[in-house]
């Protein structure tokens, strides 16, 4: 009786299709659970592991990833170019203006296709124009514009407007809308105790533009600003607007 | 001299201040502007005792209105018309206190009331309102033009 059953069980470990149908069952559930339960208990491991293999072999980690980031990056630029060409496109568009004359002009004298004094122009951060708005009634107290456009009393008002808008409906504990973003263009609001300064920029905004275009403004308001009394008069809105001239007229070639 | 004021245009929703103002200014903005912020700014110079007055005109939507329009479109202005619809009551039974309101937000501007809609009104019943309101109220029809020009150039000449 015994040794037969050692006979069956001897059958059961030596013959590999016996065997198997009595351990694959077996391996099949452990298999699930572990399956089910692999990121529980490996999970910080792997994860520790890839670290510290990423940590080491970046170079690589690179070369990897180099190729799909690089084709998203390559991706976004040609959108952004597509939608520069379009935007000189529409710049090219306004040839008969006397802007247009003017880069007609320079592309002549220089040899440079107009549309690449365009796109420089587009890049090239520059101030397009300066109001200085009393704070309250949003009345406009001196500008400075490179050229004039927009009625500017209209537009000043209409920024106080939007500032005000934007600060009741968004503000808390008198936080102030600092700027405003449209296509090729960036106003930017400084607060100032009964006034404040809106500049419209155009082009790419960089960061040393913006650094510079503080320090300007910080010294303009310290130095012009201050001394204004009586802002309704002319003789104070005078001086504003000088002032504006003098410290904007050359913004460009102020050293950053 | 030339010199620029803020004049601001209050009252109830539906009261018909942007009819007074398209009226009195050659409109230069779109009246969408008042559908999403709340406000119009129009513009326009006229001439009083010799001096010339750029007079920008905040047409500010009712806050009865769907919009919610901030206090402090209202600030720095030099002179305000109140304008009140002589054929709905609800547009002036509060009158006084509104008025006292913008008095304590604004104090010592000139503020004229306009009592809008004559043409809707009989003359008899245009004349027994503005005799119970609490101040005295000039009735005005954006319609036919009447006291339009008249309200801003008195408006003008008491903020000089």
């Amino acid at each position: 009786m015994l040794a037969q059953k050692l006979n069956e069980l001897d059958g059961q470990l030596n013959e590999r299709e016996q065997l198997e149908e009595r351990v694959t069952p077996i391996i099949e559930e452990q298999q699930d659970k572990l399956q089910q339960n692999f990121p529980v208990l490996f999970g910080p491991q792997i994860t520790e592991s890839k670290r510290r293999q990423i940590k080491e072999s970046q170079e690589e980690v690179i070369k990897v990833l180099y190729p799909i980031i690089g084709r998203m990056i390559k991706k976004y630029v040609t959108s952004e170019i597509e939608l520069l060409n379009e935007r000189v496109d529409q710049q090219m568009d306004l040839a008969t203006s006397a802007r247009g004359w003017k880069l007609r002009f320079k592309s002549w004298r220089r040899g440079t296709p107009m549309k690449d004094l365009i796109k420089a122009e587009m890049l090239d951060p520059k101030i397009e124009l300066i109001y200085i708005i009393e704070r309250d009634s949003g009345m406009l107290i001196a500008s400075y514009t490179v050229e004039d456009t927009i009625d500017k009393d209209m537009l000043a008002g209409m920024l106080t407007a939007i500032k005000a808008f934007v600060e009741d409906a968004f503000g808390k504990e008198k936080q102030e809308l600092e700027s405003i973003d449209y296509e090729n263009y960036k106003v930017i609001l400084k607060n100032f105790n009964s006034f404040f300064i809106a500049v419209v920029t155009s082009g790419g905004s960089t960061i040393s533009f913006r650094n510079k275009l503080d320090d300007q403004l910080l010294n303009f308001a310290s130095k012009v600003l201050s001394k204004v009394k009586h802002p309704e008069e002319e003789s104070d809105q005078q001086m504003i607007a000088s002032g504006l001239e003098d410290y904007f007229n050359d913004f460009e070639h102020v050293d950053g | 001299m030339s010199m620029a004021k803020k004049v601001i245009l209050i009252g109830h929703f539906g009261v018909g201040k942007s009819s007074l103002v398209r009226q009195f200014v050659h409109q230069q903005l779109s009246e969408e502007y008042i559908t999403t912020i709340g406000v119009k700014i129009d513009k326009k110079e006229i001439q009083v005792n010799g001096s010339t007055i750029k007079l920008l005109i905040w047409d500010i939507a009712g806050d009865d209105s769907q919009q919610k329009v901030p206090q402090s479109y209202r600030l720095g202005a030099h002179g305000a018309l109140y304008v009140l619809d002589l054929s709905r009551p609800s547009t002036y039974e509060n009158l006084n206190e509104e008025l006292i309101a913008l008095n304590e937000l604004i104090p010592n501007i000139p503020i004229s009331v306009l009592a809008s809609k004559q043409d809707l009104v009989p003359n008899e019943q245009v004349e027994k309102i503005l005799s119970e309101l609490p101040v005295s109220a000039k009735p005005t029809s954006a319609k036919s033009g009447e006291n339009v020009e008249e309200a801003f150039h008195q408006l003008a000449a008491q903020m000089l």
